[in-house]
């Protein structure tokens, strides 16, 4: 599941300024305008170019063009430049972190929240950036005693529940990876309720509402995951992620035309590898094997289109490479770097999975019983799971985890899906073992107690 | 607590500009002035990094108690001026120092003319919230901390020197809810600042009595920040409080090994004194008070020690009341005025003696030696039922306090028959 960001653009922004009537552009577009001008106009302000990075960041969370995370970063050290040692700065400081996260700069990013609280500005939102990155670092623990402190008893009512929906959407997330589906479903929700309530801008909510819909997903729940990918959009029209959501229901509900067409709408939108990739596998599944080329080919264009790229799809990249079969060496070259400096469940999964298709499957076992640890539900990680411990010749093993991804969610993935079933049935054929005369790997309990 | 002025100072206010990785074996202050030090190479005409290295020696100051670490800082200043004459954040941080260095007056001059100009900036109402404190101009305080918490609600700095005045005030619980509320925003990679806050928790339970309460928070700041001088300090008086002496002195061996204050200096000798090691504790008040005497002219004393000093042992009342005078001369901070207040008394103007020390309680604050000196005065005056008021406060308030021994002394000198029932143990 992949993380988000939300950032909210400074609200004297939105009050203090002037902005001129702009036709055919979005807020974002204006706020940037504005800020552009003003800052010109003041070069010594520092809350202006806090402000033009932080919108920075918002222009480039909803395009994915990094190039925006750049040029936020240019902004927010002209803005740290001019004021950086008392509590003004903590805005841009938490911006920095903000940028940081986008570019996957995971230690930089907590880095740069733990100076924002350390001038103890009372503002507590450099915590959901510090949980965010402890997260991505794989210690949930410590993200959730982060997440813990977004609260603020010298705020006013509207700002609390801001910081509910900040805390509530992110212990959502904890809670899934804890296996704790019910839970998360029920604070996502609520998440949604309060930043409803408190005005939150309409991407925030959008996110929500597609977060909503991937945990949803995730159980299996295909229909009312329709239905938040659906509110998601309306609520932020051409969302990118509320399409690719759809197109990814639409798959699993056997729409694959739909799915096509949601998905060239996401990535007319944002170019993400993982749609292009999704794309590809929903036209192999049609017999189209020329049109699945070629986004495979866009999968790989998009994630060396640069080098922050590179960075950021790394992952996607290395699962891409996995799940087709093509160039494992770099597949598991990109896992393991990616391990290094993030160490979350689905890193693990990943770096489990590239390890398996290179041969290697006691180490794809040790690196998906790491991803499976937390006691996660998710079908993808059963699935690998499944495939890895009958490769070891632990048909039981792998009997379970395979039914549980089939239980969990039964079109998990448009491709997979089927290979889970055709699996398990050559388990059962084969009395046990994926592979007849495949020597059994001694039990270990952890990978047992991991189903439960 | 008198030198929360001092330590406030360089609270929160140095962070680093960009984002490097610091070795974890590092203090806080030593990853900012590496930081510092690492943007001035990278940007030698840049005033902002000199300020910044300026503020980081600062709180290495407050880490170590080592007071040198203010001539670099000065020296940074100077640079930032050199480049940017004008700047500021350097003339803010130069108040900063000037807390550090106890020179308030100058300080105040300063924070008030920056104030003027940044009429909206945080840290400048805290410079002069910290100066006003020192000083005991407690009122302005309360303006400028009242402003810190509207300008940016629940801000540390803010928060912190509302505890103070809190405390100050009479309201001890009010105290510790802000000093709580600041200890949950603090990141944990900020040791000493974590430090600091729970020391201060431990200090105020410590003046409610609170004994076991201030230990648990002494052993966690020692935990976040190993051999720390002022949680020392502060479980020194613990042990004292708990009858166990020669744990008291152990525990101030140890922390004057690293930058003795004079105050530090003084607290050893007591504690010898309390503990019966009476050469080392002739030794030791006589090595204080040779160092405390050279700097009795100076911002940076230890006068108030030096008086109890001559109060006490030293029995030398006329001259603690000359040093009382020169310090009240200077700042009227309520622990300056109950120090002239027993001064005065000590040398028969007990009549002098009630005014000042009505003027410290009269802020709301609730200390049990105030109350102890205060009683004690009113029955110098023959005013038993104001004496027996305040003494039993004192023994309310704080049964195991320092003075507890002495305020039941009082008490039986008053009402000698009936004194047993009225003790509140």
């Amino acid at each position: 599941m992949l993380r988000q960001l939300r950032i909210w653009i400074p609200v004297f922004c939105l009050v203090a300024l002037a902005t001129p009537v702009l036709a055919q552009k979005s807020p974002t577009d204006q706020m940037i305008q504005s800020l552009e001008l003003h800052v010109k106009m003041y070069p010594q302000d520092f809350a202006g170019y806090d402000g033009l990075g932080a919108a920075y960041l918002q222009k480039g969370r909803e395009t994915g063009d990094s190039d925006y995370y750049e040029r936020a970063k240019v902004a927010l050290n002209k803005s740290l430049d001019l004021r950086s040692s008392d509590p003004d700065a903590a805005e841009a400081m938490t911006n920095m972190a903000v940028a940081c996260m986008s570019e996957h700069r995971f230690a930089d990013a907590l880095d740069w929240a733990q100076k924002a609280l350390a001038l103890g500005s009372g503002d507590p939102s450099p915590w959901a950036i510090a949980g965010d990155a402890l997260a991505d670092m794989g210690d949930y623990s410590e993200a959730a005693e982060a997440y813990a402190k977004l609260q603020s008893s010298f705020v006013s009512k509207e700002e609390q529940l801001g910081l509910s929906n900040e805390r509530d959407s992110r212990m959502s997330s904890l809670r899934m990876v804890a296996g704790d589906a019910q839970g998360a479903i029920q604070l996502m929700r609520n998440a949604i309720r309060v930043g409803t309530e408190a005005n939150m801008p309409a991407e925030n909510i959008a996110w929500g509402e597609y977060q909503l819909g991937e945990e949803l997903f995730q159980i299996g729940d295909y229909s009312a995951a329709r239905q938040a990918y659906a509110d998601s959009l309306e609520q932020y029209p051409s969302y990118y992620r509320a399409l690719g959501g759809l197109a990814k229901v639409s798959a699993a509900q056997g729409k694959l035309d739909d799915a096509v067409s949601f998905y060239k709408k996401a990535l007319a939108v944002v170019p993400f590898p993982e749609y292009a990739a999704a794309l590809g596998d929903v036209y192999e599944k049609l017999g189209q094997p020329r049109e699945a080329k070629k986004q495979y080919d866009l999968v790989e264009f998009i994630g060396y289109l640069n080098k922050v790229n590179l960075q950021i799809h790394n992952r996607d990249l290395a699962l891409f490479y996995a799940d087709h079969n093509v160039k494992l060496d770099e597949s598991l070259l990109l896992a393991r770097k990616e391990l290094e400096v993030r160490r979350d469940i689905y890193t693990w999964d990943v770096l489990a999975w590239s390890l398996f298709k290179n041969g290697k499957f006691p180490e794809a076992a040790d690196a998906i019983s790491h991803a499976l640890q937390h006691g996660t539900v998710d079908a993808q990680l059963f699935f690998h799971a499944g495939m890895i411990h009958a490769r070891l010749g632990e048909g039981e093993l792998a009997r379970k985890f395979l039914n549980r991804a089939l239980d969990v969610s039964p079109q998990f993935h448009v491709l997979n899906a089927a290979v889970a079933q055709a699996t398990l049935a050559s388990i059962e054929k084969n009395s046990g073992t994926l592979e007849a005369n495949q020597p059994r790997v001694a039990q270990q309990d952890h990978r047992e107690r991991n189903l439960q | 607590m008198k030198n929360f002025g001092v330590v406030m100072v360089a609270l929160f206010a140095v962070p680093a500009v960009h984002a490097q990785s610091s070795p974890a074996i590092m203090t806080p202050a030593q990853q900012r002035i590496s930081w510092a030090q690492a943007a001035i190479l990278e940007n030698p005409d840049r005033s902002q990094p000199y300020n910044d290295l300026a503020m980081a020696y600062a709180r290495r100051a407050r880490e170590t108690a080592d007071t040198s670490w203010y001539d670099p800082a000065e020296k940074a200043l100077q640079e930032s001026l050199q480049i940017s004459p004008e700047n500021l954040e350097a003339q803010r941080t130069e108040a900063a120092v000037l807390i550090g260095r106890k020179e308030f007056a100058n300080a105040l001059d300063i924070s008030k003319m920056l104030n003027a100009k940044m009429p909206d900036d945080v840290t400048t109402y805290g410079l002069v919230v910290d100066a006003d404190l020192a000083l005991g101009n407690y009122k302005d305080a309360e303006t400028a901390a009242q402003w810190m918490l509207d300008l940016r609600p629940g801000n540390i700095p803010g928060l912190l020197r509302g505890a103070r005045l809190r405390q100050l005030f009479g309201d001890p619980e009010g105290a510790m809810q802000f000093y709580s509320e600041s200890y949950q925003q603090v990141p944990q990679t900020q040791t000493e600042d974590l430090a600091w806050i729970l020391t201060q928790m431990a200090n105020l339970d410590m003046s409610t009595g609170n004994v076991e309460g201030a230990d648990k928070l002494l052993q966690s700041a020692l935990g976040k920040f190993p051999n720390y001088y002022l949680a020392l300090e502060s479980e020194a008086r613990v042990r004292m409080a708990q009858q166990k002496n020669e744990d008291a002195v152990n525990l101030l061996r140890a922390r004057n090994q690293n930058f003795p204050t004079l105050e530090s200096k003084y607290a050893l000798a007591k504690a010898f004194d309390v503990a019966g090691q009476a050469q080392e504790a002739d030794d030791a008040f006589a090595d204080f008070e040779q160092a405390a005497r050279m700097r009795i002219d100076f911002p940076e004393n230890a006068n108030l020690e030096l008086i109890q000093c001559y109060l006490g042992r030293a029995k030398n009342p006329a001259e603690a009341l000359r040093i009382a005078q020169i310090e009240i001369a200077r700042r009227r901070d309520v622990e300056t005025i109950d120090s002239y207040a027993w001064a005065l008394s000590m040398n028969g103007q007990h009549r002098k003696a009630q005014i000042e020390i009505a003027a410290a309680l009269a802020l709301g604050v609730r200390d049990a030696n105030f109350f102890y000196h205060a009683g004690a005065i009113a029955a110098r005056l023959n005013d038993k039922t104001s004496a027996e008021r305040y003494l039993n406060e004192s023994l309310q308030l704080n049964s195991s306090s320092e003075f507890a021994g002495l305020v039941r002394e009082e008490l039986s000198k008053l009402r000698p028959a009936s004194a047993a029932m009225h003790q509140v143990e």
